[in-house]
């Protein structure tokens, strides 16, 4: 099986974590932008992570035969250092026109204070007027009534709610994402979050349509094979393969391809690590198992 | 009429780009023309990837190459996308038409660049006008580990050999066997052979075998005529049985073209009666197709594009 993880922090993670990932069928991730675990001081400091995303970690990604793409945004941990926040949200349109970026994420709510909300009022106008979808992070504390928020203000720009992804949901949010008409992205933690068990649960009381499951891998205790096991788990609890296929790949696809930044037929093609080509399209190797022991340079 | 890079990419981009695309191309050409504000050649740049698949092949038919070295002598465009042509021309229309208040431009389009922005940018550089002015640039393009941002700065370019002085380029000579971009595809690689560079080649050759590694084929070009009897002694080391077994991480076919290169090595190092002997004796048809190919002469750098994969596996 070929699987999609559209939620994960790359920068965060190792080669082996690549490796296992190409291993296990990921064929293609997006990594928003988030926090670093702490708050960043300075505007270079964003200008830098944002290239990184579209730069190094892209090209770190295609050496394991995983398709890296971005959502670009000023998460909302940081839109509360207001100065710093109107400089970054200035810079977003640099990055976020660029080729893979597939959204305008991960935005939203944390502590819902007016800095958050004017941000996140921002992106979204920025959105809209792009034809962009948007991954909106829902908030630890308060959540449901910041998922509620979320979907309201988008509702008040004018987002089509088909371009709204809203993530790391649970059995007490999930119906407000769906009757709203956007996507409801959970995501799978090992402690915190959801489980593999919970989601199975879930999914059965309310079928795979417009359920996404993401991994959220970063820097704290988490899998970024949580969307694999996830299949794994539902296969054995007597889900079809086209319900695994909904929620752990197409469904993804479905609302980030909106974007009109991602090239689906190459996706459905094999990958291929060939070092003597610059890129896939005229490898000799085409349709041969994917190498995933080629080495990044170091 | 004077061929120039400007004329010639406009010409390749009028018979590649039909309807959106050059409606597109068009519009930023204009635009570039005019002096955009540095925000806005941003844009352009990121937005031209929604018009040209970025792994969309230039694949320049061979008139098209015998036009791009008339335009710029050392220019390859073999191995540019369609995309980065579309970039390039861009840059260059910017450069040539705003004068200096358009070298600030580009420095900030190389600052906000993505990956693929990155390798555009690079294979413009040496048709950009006052090119020096950008030898950081890809200064930094031949530190990079991105192979394909280090093969847009490095190779197929006339950059290199005009504005690097020897120092950095027997660095980016090295650096090209690290990220596993085509060495011989350097432009200049053998005017800068010196006894430097083949001590240095020789130095990483010895470290590679004793971590039990293979030998990048393409090392043994630096040696030219300048590896003394520790070079002659190295090559022997390559030609002999052992490289015949695969070595755990070796590419694709090495020990064959491995030898065929230290074949090529040999003869680069004027060594040509050795030559015949190794000759007389290799089993493998494609080796010897290689070798016989040569005239006895100095095989130039350009006879290992005979030795890429592509090439060595039809041979």
């Amino acid at each position: 099986m070929r699987f999609f993880d559209p939620h994960v922090h790359m920068t965060s993670r190792t080669t082996d974590d690549y490796e296992a990932m190409a291993k296990a069928g990921i064929r293609a991730i997006i990594e928003p932008a988030f926090w670093l675990g702490q708050p960043r001081t300075a505007l270079g400091t964003f200008l830098d992570y944002f290239s990184s995303l579209l730069g190094w970690e892209r090209f770190r990604a295609s050496q394991f035969g995983i398709e890296h793409f971005c959502a670009i945004g000023l998460n909302s941990k940081e839109a509360n250092n207001e100065g710093l926040a109107r400089e970054v949200l200035e810079m977003l349109p640099r990055f976020a026109l660029k080729q893979g970026v597939v959204a305008v994420g991960e935005i939203g709510y944390d502590e819902i204070t007016k800095a958050e909300e004017h941000a996140y009022e921002v992106q979204l106008v920025f959105a809209r007027e792009h034809n962009m979808p948007v991954m909106v992070h829902s908030p630890h504390r308060d959540k449901k009534r910041g998922i509620q928020r979320s979907i309201e203000v988008a509702k008040n720009i004018g987002l089509d709610m088909g371009m709204l992804v809203i993530d790391h949901n649970n059995e007490e949010t999930v119906e407000d994402v769906l009757d709203a008409g956007a996507w409801a992205a959970f995501t799978i933690y090992p402690h915190t979050k959801m489980g593999s068990e919970r989601m199975c649960t879930l999914l059965e009381r309310y079928g795979p349509t417009r359920l996404i499951v993401d991994s959220s891998a970063d820097w704290g205790v988490s899998d970024p094979l949580s969307v694999p096991k996830t299949a794994k788990l539902m296969l054995e609890r007597g889900f079809d393969a086209k319900a695994v296929e909904l929620v752990t790949w197409q469904n993804a696809l479905d609302a980030y391809a909106q974007s009109g930044q991602i090239d689906v037929e190459k996706l459905l093609r094999t990958p291929v690590i060939d070092q003597s080509q610059l890129f896939a399209d005229n490898s000799v190797l085409r349709g041969q198992p994917p190498r995933i022991d080629a080495s990044v340079p170091n | 009429m004077t061929l120039t890079s400007l004329t010639v990419l406009d010409g390749w981009l009028e018979r590649r780009l039909a309807g959106r695309a050059q409606a597109f191309f068009a519009d930023a050409v204009a635009e570039c023309a005019a002096g955009p504000t540095s925000g806005r050649f941003g844009e352009i740049l990121a937005l031209a990837s929604r018009h040209v698949r970025p792994t969309e092949a230039l694949a320049p038919s061979d008139g098209e190459r015998d036009e791009a070295s008339a335009a710029l002598s050392g220019w390859e465009p073999e191995r540019w996308t369609l995309l980065e042509t579309l970039r390039a021309r861009l840059a260059i229309g910017l450069a040539e038409a705003g004068g200096e208040p358009a070298d600030a431009t580009l420095e900030e389009a190389f600052r906000y660049a993505d990956e693929g922005e990155t390798a555009a940018l690079m294979r413009s550089a040496a048709h950009l006008p006052r090119a020096e002015r950008f030898r950081w640039r890809v200064g930094e393009g031949c530190r990079s580990n991105m192979r394909t941002v280090f093969e847009a700065a490095a190779c197929d370019t006339p950059y290199l050999e005009r504005y690097f002085d020897d120092e950095s380029f027997r660095q980016a000579a090295l650096k090209a066997l690290f990220v596993g971009a085509p060495l011989w595809r350097i432009r200049g690689l053998d005017q800068h052979l010196d006894a430097t560079l083949a001590r240095m080649a020789l130095d990483y050759i010895e470290e590679r075998r004793s971590a039990g590694r293979h030998v990048p084929h393409e090392v043994w070009l630096c040696l030219g005529p300048h590896g003394g009897d520790r070079g002659i002694q190295s090559l022997a080391a390559e030609l002999r049985a052992e490289t015949r077994h695969s070595i755990p991480g070796a590419p694709e076919h090495h020990g064959a073209r491995a030898r065929a290169a230290a074949g090529l090595a040999l003869l680069r190092t004027g060594a040509s009666e050795h030559f015949q002997t190794y000759l007389a004796s290799e089993a493998d048809s494609r080796v010897r197709r290689v070798w016989n190919d040569q005239s006895g002469a100095f095989p130039a750098q350009g006879v290992f594009r005979a030795l890429e994969l592509s090439a060595f596996s039809n041979l």
